[in-house]
């Protein structure tokens, strides 16, 4: 009998320890907060826009998806992130989720005042809802609430179009690449680097961007593109790398994987198309009468995907010279690169780290000033292009056409 | 004194999760900037020394644990003081243990639940592991420490091939010369983790195989020391000397950054699924230890009773001994390096084997 009261009252004590979950939240409670977009107002306040996923008019499939659009986006206003976001609870019934926000949008207007650009930093870093891999971006040209508010086709979230074009980009061309709120803190932080990130267009009409009728069509009156990158000085932005010019920023960077490079050929513009696979970039710093001086070494390799011209394909000697022409196509697009970093006295190759790793003692001298210091850097650049082959054909057409 | 024989895997295993425990949770040595793991490697270095005040101590005493012999070497009265001492000191350290669990666990996942109720979940389990007697706490060890093991594995590839690893990040090597190194040896790294060996003074009379106590105990520091070292060398090399420094737990930072293929990524859970047994292990040995000597001291004949009293006394502490994360965080790397991990876990030891040194030179003189 005695046992039994034992057991009875143990079980008892357990139960509210198994119930787990102090601070569960259900699903249908949660507002998923795909993306936020920050802008400035007169009135000095941050004016927060939030994109929430609207979970029934996603889920694709034969029966799912509702008819519905597929985010909701709800505004609200603040001086700090949090206080907007406490805000916004006014508006929404549920409660605002972050763990699977995938981008952040900042208004050029907010990025190039400096303390409103970096209130806004900590919030994303500290908090243990926000992920790290956070993609963060800069709205050129519209305002951060029109870029988070544009439907799209094809995804039918925003923001996976987002994120994947960025990747795809990357992975493809090479004037855009994925930039984390950790990496664009490490370089504000930084004296040996200072922080670019992604800019992104609303293009079209933009009074449409927002509406079902823009999903209707297979050209959408509005539609969002990566343009250029956002440079960033002493945690403001300064200036804009034209995507023309962005191109060697990734190559230095190591970041380029393929492109696209066109060629001229004996006299022919557009003639030949060299597409590398795989591209590796190593910078290293020697020191010339006292000086540091920048190596930039580029190695790639790649194939021949387009030749619009009369050429003799099979001759290795004419591979040689490919090669060359390449070396100096590529050669060239980094030089107006860091020509233009150097314009703007900002070293966003972080030049200045190489530097720190190699020659620390040096680097003590130099850290103050380093900017400027940049704007006069001597950089060499030297790049070995191997073209493997040359895809399905050997000789194009072209040869028999002039016969 | 219980009862309790351990093979020498089970203390290996033991010696191994209770060094990694939290050391490879918070940013160990981050003062050393990216030379930190140059200061957990020193660290090893003189804890293995340290070990040896230990170990020869042991070499004296092999039945007795320290609450035992510290009486035997320096008199009935000021042994008991000195004894009684150290049951404090291990009921503290298992405190702090629990602290830093509990807010780790609050600052990342829990954030709305309070700390006193964490706590009391690992401290109640802890209770109930020790009132089950040691020898069960050895065979959970083996086989969490296959479990702990595996994860770590799986976390390790998975860095390596989400292609996270800059090894450029270390460098430069001791930019602002030794001074910064040493500095970080001696006020953490010597005593946290490695000098908390102290606590195996306890533990060392249950090993079957008296022989095999130092190689045991130094393998297992060893191996502990290189994964300690291994994760700072990762934490840097993935999130770069500003951020490792910036960050309250660098290594839940570095695992939130694997992303493979889209779809292997927020991996957090394997760093809570070892946060969770690391802890638990940490504190259970202190506990133990704490536990143990009071029984010996005051010459309790079971003490199990003693068990629940004296994890409430844990418990509570860990709630009220800093009232914020930033204070427990300054006592724990100013105050108590110093304060206590130094004298407990170097200079009183050292003494007794100077003492006992001579006592038992005179013991062995006088029959001859």
């Amino acid at each position: 009998m005695k046992k039994w009261v034992k057991v009875i009252l143990l079980i008892g004590l357990s139960v509210p320890i198994l119930t787990a979950c102090w601070n569960q939240k259900e699903l249908t409670d949660l507002a998923f907060v795909m993306a936020l977009g920050i802008d400035k107002g007169e009135d000095d306040l941050y004016h927060v826009s939030f994109q929430l996923v609207n979970p029934g008019n996603v889920s694709s499939g034969q029966n799912g998806g509702g008819q519905g659009l597929p985010i909701a986006v709800y505004k609200s206003t603040g001086r700090t992130m949090t206080e907007a976001a406490r805000n916004a609870t006014k508006k929404v019934s549920r409660r605002l989720y972050y763990a699977h926000t995938n981008v952040v949008v900042i208004s050029e207007e907010v990025a190039r005042e400096r303390t409103q650009f970096l209130n806004l930093l900590d919030s994303f870093a500290r908090d243990p809802e926000f992920r790290t891999t956070t993609e963060i971006l800069i709205a050129r040209g519209a305002s951060a609430e029109e870029i988070v508010t544009t439907l799209t086709i094809l995804d039918k979230l925003p923001v996976s179009k987002i994120t994947k074009e960025i990747k795809s980009t990357e992975a493809m061309l090479g004037e855009n690449f994925s930039i984390t709120i950790d990496d664009l803190i490490d370089g504000i932080v930084g004296s040996g680097k200072e922080p670019v990130l992604n800019g992104y267009q609303l293009i079209g009409m933009k009074e449409e961007a927002n509406k079902a009728v823009n999903l209707q069509k297979t050209t959408t009156d509005a539609f969002l593109a990566a343009d250029g990158l956002a440079v960033f000085k002493d945690g403001a932005l300064i200036d804009w790398i034209e995507s023309k010019k962005s191109r060697g920023v990734l190559w230095v960077l190591d970041k380029a994987k393929s492109t696209s490079i066109t060629l001229k050929w004996k006299g022919k513009k557009n003639a030949l198309v060299f597409a590398p696979i795989r591209s590796k970039t190593k910078v290293s710093t020697i020191l010339k009468h006292g000086k540091p001086v920048i190596n930039i070494k580029i190695e790639n390799e790649g194939w021949l995907s387009e030749a619009n011209t009369a050429i003799d394909l099979i001759d290795p000697k004419t591979i040689g010279k490919i090669e060359k022409l390449t070396e100096k196509a590529i050669k060239k697009e980094v030089q107006i690169s860091v020509k233009e970093a150097k314009r703007l006295k900002c070293d966003i190759f972080g030049f200045g780290d190489v530097v720190h790793k190699e020659n620390p003692d040096l680097w003590k001298k130099l850290e103050r000033d380093w900017n400027n210091y940049f704007a006069d850097l001597e950089v060499n650049v030297k790049v070995d292009s191997y073209l493997r082959r040359e895809g399905v054909r050997t000789n194009p057409f072209w040869s028999d056409i002039n016969k | 004194m219980e009862k309790v024989k351990i093979s020498s895997t089970q203390l290996f295993v033991l010696v191994v999760l209770f060094e990694m425990g939290s050391a490879i949770l918070v940013g160990i040595a981050s003062g050393a900037k990216q030379d930190a793991w140059i200061a957990v490697l020193l660290g090893l270095a003189g804890g293995l020394v340290v070990f040896f005040i230990y170990y020869r101590l042991y070499m004296y005493y092999p039945e007795l644990p320290i609450s035992s012999y510290v009486q035997e070497i320096t008199g009935k009265w000021l042994g008991r003081f000195i004894g009684v001492l150290y049951i404090v000191y291990f009921l503290y350290c298992a405190s702090r243990v629990l602290r830093d669990f509990g807010e780790l666990l609050a600052t990342t996942i829990y954030n709305n639940t309070p700390l006193l109720v964490i706590n009391a979940l690992m401290i109640i389990t802890i209770i109930y592991a020790i009132h089950k007697g040691f020898e069960v706490l050895a065979r959970v060890g083996e086989i969490f420490f296959g479990i702990v093991y595996l994860t770590a594995i799986l976390g390790m590839l998975l860095i390596v091939f989400s292609g996270l690893i800059h090894l450029g990040n270390l460098q430069p090597i001791l930019e602002n010369g030794l001074k910064p190194v040493i500095k970080t040896f001696i006020a953490q790294t010597i005593t946290f983790p490695f000098g908390e060996m102290v606590v195996f003074t306890m533990l060392l009379p249950f090993l079957e195989d008296k022989k095999k106590v130092k190689i045991v105990c130094l393998g297992g520091m060893i191996l502990s020391g290189i994964n300690i070292t291994i994760t700072v060398v990762v934490n840097i090399s993935v999130l770069g000397v500003a951020l490792f420094y910036r960050s309250a737990f660098p290594l839940l930072m570095t695992v939130g950054r694997i992303q493979i293929a889209n779809f292997i990524e927020r991996l957090d859970v394997l760093f809570m699924l070892y946060l969770i047994i690391g802890g638990f292990f940490k504190i259970a040995i202190f506990f133990y230890a704490a536990v143990a000597a009071a029984a010996d001291i005051f010459r309790l004949p079971n003490q199990r009773k003693i068990g629940f009293p004296l994890g409430m006394i844990v418990l509570f502490a860990s709630v009220t001994i800093a009232s914020n994360y930033a204070e427990h965080i300054k006592e724990g790397l100013v105050v108590v390096p110093v304060y206590l991990h130094w004298p407990f876990q170097i200079i009183i030891p050292s003494m007794l084997l100077v003492i006992a040194f001579f006592r038992n030179r005179k013991k062995k003189k006088s029959p001859a």
